[in-house]
C-alpha cells in the first residue's frame, strides 16, 4: 500500500516547483526536454504501479505506450475522430489490450512473467511494423494536437503543451495514489506479499492482476497519445522493447514501488541523456554504469537512497512539530 | 458441514492419504492427532484445494467441491490457517485482518473506495481482533510482534473471512503450554455454530477443545471417536509412550 510521508511530499513539491520554473522560463529546447520528461514520467508511473506495487515486472509497457500513440494517430488522423474523443479512445483501447495481456500473464511469475510480457510487446511491434494501415517502417505523420482554443489555450505552442503534459502527469499521479489506496490496490499489495494466502482467503487473484494491469495500460496509453501529439509523427520504433527496457531502468533508477522515485528517475534519465549525448556518443554506457552503481548500492534507487539517509530524520522532525501521526491527504501535489 | 469420502493421495511411492473418510456436523469441533509425517497437513491441503486428491471427494455444506479451485472453496466458507506462518509480513495486524475481511465482504476489488475504511470491514477486523486477542497489537507490523502473537494472527486472518468451517493446522505449534492453554480458551469462546477442524500435536491440549477426535497414522484413520474413548484407548497410550509404529 502506498503512503505519503514528509519526505515524499517534500520531493513532490521540489519537483513541481522545478517543472513550473522550467515551463515558464525555458526556451524551445528546454521546453522540449521538459515535455519529454513529463511524458516519460507518466509512462514510468504506469510501470511502477504494476512492478513496484504488484510485483508484475512488465517488459511491454513501451509497446502499450505505442498502442496508445498509434490508436490516437489512427483515430484522429485517419478516422477523422475529434482529438479529445480519439484520446479517450486510445486510452480505452490500450487499457483493454493491457487487461488481456495481464489476464493471460497472471499465472506466470518472475522471469516467466517478464518474458511473457516481452513476447506480447514484440508481437505488437512486428504487427505494427508489417501492417499497411500503420504506415509500416515509415510511420505516420500529420498528427494533430488537442484543440483547447475554447479555453484560449494553443497547444501548438511548446510552453502550453508542456504545461498541458504537467497537468496530465498531476492527474495521473493522483489517480495512481487513489488506485493504490483502494480496495483493489490493497488486494494487489496482498497478492505481492503473499499470493497463496490471498487465494486461500477467496480472492480471484488473476482478476486483480488483470484489472490493475489494465488500469496501468490506460495510463501508458495516455502517455502514448501525448507522445504522438508531442512529436506529431510516430514510427514502429516507439513499440520497440528497448523503450520498455528504458522505462524499467528509469523505475529502478528512481526507486521501485515509491511513485515519487520514478518521477525523480524520469527527470534524471532525460537530463542525463541530453547532457551526455552532447558530450559522447557512448552515453548509454554512462547510464549503464550509473544504474549498476545504484543497484550495487543496495538502496532502492535514487529516492530509496535519499529516504534511507534522510527519511527518518525528516519524519521525526515533522512528527515532533505537528504531533499528528500520519497525513491522510490523498490528493497529489505533482 | 464438511465431509470427505475415501480421500486418497500418493506422492510417487509414498501413500500419504489412505482412503480417509471424515464427517463434521455443523458446530462440531474435531481435533486431528497424529505423529509428524502422518499426512495431516497434506489432508488439509486437499480439503482446501491446494492439492488435488488422486481419489475420493470433498463435500462442503452438502455440495461436492472436489473440483472447485482454492478461491471458490474459500468463498463458500472454507478457511484455513497454516502450520508455518503465512502472513503479510510488511503490513500491520489490522491490514492483515482487513485483507481477509475485504475479500469476504466483496470490497477487495473496489476501485472507488478503500477497503480498510469500509464500516463492514472495520467491524469484522475489530471483532476478530477481540476474538483472538490481537487488540493490543492492532497497529503493529507483523515484524514487530512476537512469534506467539503471530500464531494468533495466523488464525485471526483465517477467521476474518467469516468461514463456516475453520481449519487450523497446529495453531499453537512452538508457543509453549501456557500460551497454548490460553489460546484454546479463546477458541472455546468462538461462536458455537462455527465448525472447526484442528490439527494438534499435543494430546493434552487436544482435550481442551475437542468434541471429537480423529487420529491419523501413515495417512490412515486409526481412531475416530469421543475424547473419553480416546483417553482410555490403548492406542493413545502408545502415543504417550511415543511408539506410534505399533499402532
Ligand atoms: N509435496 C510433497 N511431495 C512429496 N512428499 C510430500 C509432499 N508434501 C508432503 N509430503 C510427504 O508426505 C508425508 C506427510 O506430510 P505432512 O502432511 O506434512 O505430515 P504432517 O502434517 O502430519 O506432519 C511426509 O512424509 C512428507 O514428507
Ligand atoms: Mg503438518
Amino acid at each position: 500500500m502506498f503512503r505519503h510521508n514528509a519526505l515524499r511530499y517534500a520531493v513532490l513539491v521540489v519537483l513541481l516547483a522545478a517543472a513550473l520554473f522550467q515551463a515558464f522560463t525555458a526556451e524551445y529546447f528546454g521546453l522540449e526536454i521538459l515535455t519529454e520528461i513529463l511524458i516519460l514520467a507518466i509512462l514510468v508511473l504506469a510501470l511502477d504501479i504494476v512492478a513496484g506495487f504488484g510485483g508484475m515486472v512488465s517488459l511491454c509497457h513501451g509497446a502499450l505506450m505505442g498502442v496508445g500513440a498509434y490508436a490516437y494517430a489512427l483515430l484522429s488522423a485517419k478516422a477523422g475522430i475529434a482529438p479529445p474523443l480519439a484520446m479517450a479512445g486510445a486510452v480505452a483501447l490500450t487499457g483493454v489490450t493491457a487487461w488481456a495481456i495481464g489476464a493471460i500473464c497472471s499465472r506466470s511469475h518472475g522471469i516467466y512473467f517478464i518474458m511473457a510480457t516481452l513476447a506480447f510487446g514484440q508481437m505488437a511491434y512486428s504487427y505494427v511494423f508489417e501492417a499497411l494501415v500503420f504506415g509500416g517502417d515509415d510511420g505516420l505523420g500529420g498528427i494533430a494536437r488537442l484543440d483547447l482554443g475554447l479555453f484560449g489555450i494553443d497547444l501548438n505552442d511548446s510552453r502550453s503543451f508542456a504545461l498541458f503534459c504537467l497537468a496530465a502527469l498531476g492527474a495521473v499521479y493522483g489517480a495512481a495514489v487513489l488506485i493504490l489506496r483502494s480496495g483493489l490496490g490493497r488486494s494487489l499489495s496482498g497478492v505481492m506479499h503473499n499470493e497463496q494466502r490471498m487465494r486461500a482467503l477467496g480472492l480471484t487473484v488473476w482478476r486483480v492482476k488483470a484489472d490493475v494491469f489494465g488500469l496501468s495500460g490506460m495510463i501508458a496509453g495516455l502517455a502514448g497519445a501525448l507522445a504522438a501529439q508531442h512529436i506529431m509523427y510516430i514510427s514502429p520504433g516507439l513499440l520497440s522493447w528497448t523503450v520498455s527496457g528504458e522505462a524499467l531502468v528509469v523505475v529502478i533508477l528512481g526507486g521501485l514501488g515509491t511513485l515519487v522515485g520514478p518521477l525523480v528517475g524520469a527527470a534524471a534519465f532525460v537530463v542525463l541523456k541530453h547532457e551526455l549525448s552532447g558530450l559522447t556518443s557512448y552515453w548509454h554506457l554512462v547510464v549503464g554504469v550509473i544504474l549498476i552503481a545504484v543497484v550495487m548500492s543496495r538502496a532502492n534507487g535514487i529516492f530509496g537512497w535519499i529516504e534511507a539517509r534522510w527519511g527518518d530524520r525528516i519524519e521525526r522532525r515533522v512528527a515532533d512539530a505537528t504531533r499528528k501521526p500520519e497525513p491522510e491527504e490523498a490528493t497529489s501535489d505533482a | 458441514m464438511l465431509e470427505t469420502r475415501n480421500l486418497d493421495k500418493s506422492f510417487g511411492a509414498v501413500h500419504v492419504t489412505r482412503n480417509v473418510s471424515m464427517k463434521l456436523e455443523r458446530g462440531e469441533r474435531r481435533v486431528i492427532l497424529g505423529p509428524n509425517g502422518a499426512g495431516k497437513t497434506t489432508f488439509f491441503n486437499q480439503l482446501v484445494g491446494e492439492l488435488s486428491p488422486d481419489g475420493g471427494s470433498v463435500h462442503l455444506a452438502g455440495e461436492d467441491v472436489t473440483a472447485l479451485p482454492v478461491a471458490k472453496r474459500a468463498r463458500r466458507g472454507l478457511s484455513r490457517s497454516y502450520q508455518k506462518n503465512t502472513l503479510f509480513d510488511g503490513l500491520t495486524v489490522e491490514e492483515n485482518l482487513g485483507l481477509a475481511a475485504a475479500v469476504h465482504t466483496g470490497k477487495a476489488t473496489r476501485l472507488w473506495s478503500d477497503s480498510l475504511a469500509d464500516p463492514e470491514v472495520r467491524e469484522i477486523v475489530e471483532e476478530v481482533a477481540e476474538q483472538v486477542n490481537l487488540m493490543p497489537h492492532i497497529h503493529a507490523k507483523v515484524s514487530q510482534i512476537s512469534y506467539g502473537v503471530r500464531r494468533q494472527l495466523e488464525v485471526g486472518v483465517a477467521l476474518a473471512t467469516r468461514p463456516l468451517v475453520l481449519l487450523m493446522d497446529e495453531p499453537t505449534s512452538g508457543v509453549g503450554p501456557e500460551m497454548s492453554k490460553r489460546f484454546h480458551a479463546l477458541l472455546n469462546n468462538l461462536p458455537r455454530d462455527l465448525t472447526m477442524l484442528i490439527i494438534e500435536h499435543d494430546m493434552d491440549l487436544a482435550f481442551d477443545v475437542a468434541d471429537t477426535i480423529t487420529v491419523l497414522n501413515y495417512g490412515e484413520v486409526v481412531f475416530d471417536g469421543l475424547p473419553e474413548q480416546a483417553r482410555g484407548s490403548k492406542l493413545l497410550k502408545d502415543i504417550y509412550l511415543g511408539s506410534w509404529e505399533d499402532a
